[in-house]
């Protein structure tokens, strides 16, 4: 008996045994093909995971100037995706390799879905129909504005299939028919150091474009387009639905992408491209590998014209500039290219080099694709009718590239901090915008009108200042415009007026170190606002805590002038003294602080005998007076001479002529003439 | 000399010899858009009069000074300025539709109309002129609310298509037929308009059929003079802005007014050369023949005061386009 069992059990362990070994290998040699078998370091330390041993995350160097890799990579990405190009659909597998770097086990995994936000009640849509949103009013559904994005199986390496694990998970406002997160429970946790491997199929269904991703005739804009890991942060698992006003946030790692599409297409996406061959149906499949992103973006149409000799020698090493442009804005690919060359030098020289190996701007079919950033591939914005002065072009393409630094490098968490990645980068467009196009001139230049960059964030952001704290996370803002013109207007405006503070070397010193230190990781309010305070060797709390953590108003005004003779009451004969050159007069100034903002400024008082007198006032009271004698009168009194603060709601009062000067209302009233007439004759022409 | 010349330097030579129907006109039109501004004026000379920041408008024109003034809320909202101005503007027209019938008149007559004249042409015929105007005003509103609705269907299957530049070749090519039927139309009323002033017709609807069977029959050559004579108008705007730009510094109020207002004062003139076109069109074709009978000449005492006008120019009509 016990003979028949021994013979019995030794072939059954063999047999089991072998298809272990057999099914493990097969997976390896899967996996080996569909990245094309990428060089592997070390799992190093924990590299005993509850999964398999043999996990890692490459460590490459294909895709940036650099010998080794830039960040601490925690994920590695390999897709291998299928698009139908008449229905809009990716058909895709997902091979996701997890380096544990938190130093917690991980016992459940949540991960982004957010085409699903493109649904009737998804927490986007909800949203954006009360509060705004960027393009789409949602006032009527259509058909064509549904998207979707399914997890159609999902296995954990060591662990099985998990499918039936994954829920759908609301972290933000409980809205149960939010679908753009789901949370994977794994049985065993992985420990702190181990890998693990998901391996998904899923199906994305992209909508007309809608945020910056989508389709569009036959254009197509792949972004946020695969299950997406969350990032974990400060002790816990940090993945938000996807919100009308929100962004991303993502772990640094190793990108292998394959999208298979129709030969006809033109393709442009992050990364390098590493492969191309065509296949039997018709189709081809292009390959793309980045090292040291958090994200994948593509794009592909039958139409672009593509420019790509373009190279600018950066600090380490040479970048390809790969520009794919709308057939009808072709005339306009050398302001494209010169404005995405500037802004690589103004950022290299200012901030720190860029990495990589390429950047691809594409002018999008769709302007709702437009003016988008990922990882070394961004979206511009134009028309076909784009006059020189009209720098709408420049200004997108600044501000996009500006992100690679502020967002791309520096990985702030887009949901809770918004204002670090749009507003640090609206500072820095202002910065080399004005440095390139003029302070005055660098929105628009054109027939004799004008206006700065810094005055038009300036302007968006002084009707919503005191609805929101900069610091706000971007789901929580009271409205899209507020969410825009604080997040992107008034950010910037407060960090122009940092300039008057601490200096405006200081400051660029500052934002250099700032880059320097925490490129390639997930910085916080605190960490950037740190490196201010260091840099400077100064005491800001009480600014920050009133700019970016308030949101109380700034509005100083000049609240009166008054002058009269000293001896005003003395009688030569029967008459009162005549006033001359010499007549002593006592001449006050006071100056009101209107709003809750409190800061130190600067007030110059002008006399009528050319003499200039500067004061300095904390303006922590209400009010306050200058009081004078002089052997002239007060002529004009003007807060901030030098026009360093941003962020003044009322620009008209912070200074005051004792006379009045009628010159530019009288220019502005003919201007209203000339309207006002012509619209009477044109008015006549046709109704009489 | 072809037609269409002919017409377009008749009906020149009308407004030539009436030429202080434009000075008047555009006196008028100052004067309602002066009075229309007025809330305007108002409104940023309190903003920007003690304020060293509107510097920036004076020399150069600062967009961003502009928007911020427009957004201060002792501004007030923007329809508190735009509404008198519009208000003035109707005025305006109401009060081109009062005088336009002396003006016809003046410009059908051979001799220099008189004062009393002019005004008793205005009179006669105003009721005349609203009910004429009131059917103008729906059948051009029914014809060019149909164009547009047509041209935005044609915009949005043209925004369809993956040729980015059909969208503005559609929308402009629309634009250019609106304009061409709706010039159209307007001619057919402007010779109606001529009709019931020159042959003092009271039942407007038979100056209305009387203008509709003549722009049927001379359509092209009365669009020609009347597309030819818009233009007219096109080139002065945009070389009178060219000019207002280029030449005049942008701290020189006096200039940019003097050229500004010239621009506007020449811009009259388009609209009255199409209405000597009409008037010239419609004394070639339009009038009836009249039976020759002997002129007995009519002594009227002075004190007897004014009898019937002439209605028919007492002189022959000269032979324009010949």
């Amino acid at each position: 008996m016990k003979f028949r069992w021994m013979i019995l059990f030794f072939p059954v362990v063999s047999v089991v045994v072998i298809s272990l070994l057999v099914k493990e290998h097969a997976a390896r040699a899967a996996s080996a093909e569909t990245v094309g078998a990428p060089v592997s370091r070390s799992a190093g330390i924990g590299a005993a995971s509850n999964s398999s041993p043999a996990l890692a995350i490459p460590d490459t160097t294909l895709a940036i100037n650099s010998p080794k890799p830039m960040s601490e990579r925690v994920v590695h990405y390999e897709l291998d995706a299928k698009y139908d190009a008449a229905k809009h659909i990716v058909d895709a597998t997902e091979v996701l390799t997890y380096h544990n770097l938190t130093g917690h086990a991980l016992d459940h995994f949540p991960f982004h879905l957010y085409q699903n936000a493109f649904q009737p009640n998804s927490t986007w849509i909800r949203e954006s129909k009360i509060a705004g949103s960027r393009d789409v009013s949602y006032e009527k559904w259509e058909a064509k504005e549904y998207g979707s994005e399914e997890i159609k199986s999902l296995e954990v390496v060591g662990e099985g299939d998990l499918t039936s694990q994954v829920q759908y998970i609301q972290p933000d406002d409980g809205n149960k028919d939010d679908k753009t997160v789901v949370d994977v429970h794994l049985p065993k946790a992985i420990a702190p150091g181990a890998y693990v491997q998901f391996k998904i199929a899923f199906q994305t269904n992209f909508p007309e474009t809608q945020a910056r991703s989508g389709w569009k005739r036959d254009f197509v804009l792949g972004g946020q387009w695969f299950p997406k890991v969350g990032v974990f942060w400060h002790g816990a698992w940090n993945c938000h639905q996807y919100h009308a006003f929100t962004e991303f946030f993502a772990d640094f790692g190793v990108y292998d992408v394959k999208l298979t599409l129709p030969q006809f297409e033109v393709v442009g996406a992050s990364g390098v491209k590493v492969g191309e061959v065509n296949n039997s149906d018709s189709t081809k499949t292009v390959s793309y590998h980045g090292d040291d992103i958090h994200d994948f973006a593509w794009t592909a149409s039958p139409r672009y014209r593509v420019k790509e000799d373009g190279v600018f020698q950066g600090q380490m090493g040479p970048v390809q500039m790969r520009i794919l442009m709308q057939p009808a804005h072709w005339s306009q690919v050398e302001r494209h290219e010169n404005i995405l060359r500037e802004s690589l030098e103004h950022f290299e020289s200012w901030y720190g080099p860029y990495p990589y190996k390429t950047i691809t701007l594409v002018d999008p079919e769709s302007a709702e694709a437009g003016g988008m950033e990922y990882p070394t591939f961004i979206t511009g914005d134009t028309n076909w009718f784009m006059p020189a002065g009209i720098y709408l072009p420049e200004i997108v393409v600044e501000h996009e590239f500006g992100h690679q630094y502020w967002y791309g490098m520096v990985a702030t968490n887009e949901f809770e901090d918004a204002w670090m990645d749009e507003g640090i980068n609206s500072y820095t467009e202002e910065k080399v915008l004005d440095s390139i196009l003029g302070e005055k001139t660098s929105g628009i230049n054109i027939a004799g009108a004008t206006i700065g960059e810094r005055e038009q964030q300036r302007l968006g952001s002084i009707g919503v200042a005191d609805l929101d704290p900069i610091a706000e996370k971007a789901y929580d803002y009271y409205s899209f415009d507020s969410y825009g013109g604080i997040t992107y207007g008034k950010t910037a405006s407060v960090l122009l007026t940092l300039e008057s503070i601490i200096g405006e070397d200081t400051m660029a010193k500052a934002m250099r170190t700032y880059f320097m230190k925490y490129r390639f990781t997930h910085p916080t309010k605190a960490d950037f606002l740190n490196t201010i305070q260091e840099v400077s060797g100064k005491d800001l709390k009480w600014y920050f805590d009133q700019a970016i953590y308030g949101s109380p108003v700034m509005d100083y005004k000049v609240l009166r002038l008054e002058s009269y003779p000293v001896n005003w009451y003395e009688k030569k004969g029967n008459a009162f003294e005549k006033e001359d050159k010499n007549t002593v007069y006592r001449s006050y100034v006071w100056l009101q602080r209107k709003e809750d903002f409190v800061m130190p400024v600067e007030v110059e008082i002008k006399f009528d005998n050319g003499e200039k007198v500067r004061e300095h006032w904390d303006g922590v009271s209400r009010w306050t007076k200058f009081t004078y004698e002089k052997k002239a009168k007060v002529e004009s009194a003007e807060i901030d001479p030098d026009h360093k603060i941003q962020i003044d709601r009322n620009d008209f009062n912070n200074s005051y002529t004792e006379e009045a000067n009628p010159k530019p209302a009288r220019k502005l009233e003919n201007f209203w003439m000339f309207l006002t007439q012509w619209v009477a004759q044109a008015l006549t022409w046709w109704a009489v | 000399m072809n037609e269409n010349e002919g017409l377009l330097s008749s009906g020149w030579s009308r407004v030539t010899r009436n030429k202080r129907y434009i000075f008047w006109f555009y006196v008028m039109n100052v004067l309602l858009a002066w009075f229309g501004a007025g809330a305007f004026n108002n409104q940023v000379h309190q903003i920007l009069d003690h304020s060293l920041h509107a510097e920036r408008l004076v020399n150069g024109f600062d967009l961003g000074i502009l928007i911020e003034m427009f957004s201060r809320p002792e501004f007030g909202p923007t329809m508190a300025s735009a509404a008198p101005a519009m208000h003035f503007a109707l005025f305006f027209l109401i009060a081109a539709a009062l005088f336009l019938p002396g003006v016809l008149q003046g410009y059908a007559s051979t001799y220099r109309l008189p004062r009393e004249d002019f005004f008793r042409a205005c009179g006669r015929n105003l009721w005349r002129f609203i009910r004429l105007m009131i059917v103008a005003g729906v059948v051009m509103g029914a014809v060019a609310a149909a164009l547009f609705g047509l041209h935005g269907v044609l915009e949005r299957k043209a925004a369809e298509s993956s040729n980015e530049l059909l969208l503005p070749e559609v929308r402009l090519a629309g634009l250019a037929v609106i304009f061409l039927v709706m010039t159209a139309l307007r001619i057919w009323f402007d010779l109606a308009q001529t009709d019931l002033v020159v042959s003092d017709q009271r039942a407007v609807r038979r100056s209305i059929g009387s203008g509709f069977r003549h722009i049927w029959r001379n359509l092209g050559r009365l669009l020609g003079s009347y597309v030819v004579t818009t233009i007219a108008a096109a080139i002065i705007l945009v070389a009178g802005l060219w000019v207002w730009m280029k030449f005049v510094s942008s701290a020189n109020l006096v200039g940019a007014v003097v050229v500004s207002q010239l621009i506007l004062l020449l811009l009259l003139i388009p609209r009255f050369w199409q209405r000597g076109v009409a008037v010239s069109y419609y004394l070639h074709n339009m009038v009836e023949p009249i039976a020759a009978e002997p002129f007995t000449p009519v002594l009227i005492s002075p004190a007897s005061g004014s009898t019937a006008a002439p209605v028919i120019p007492s002189t022959p009509p000269e032979t324009e386009g010949a």
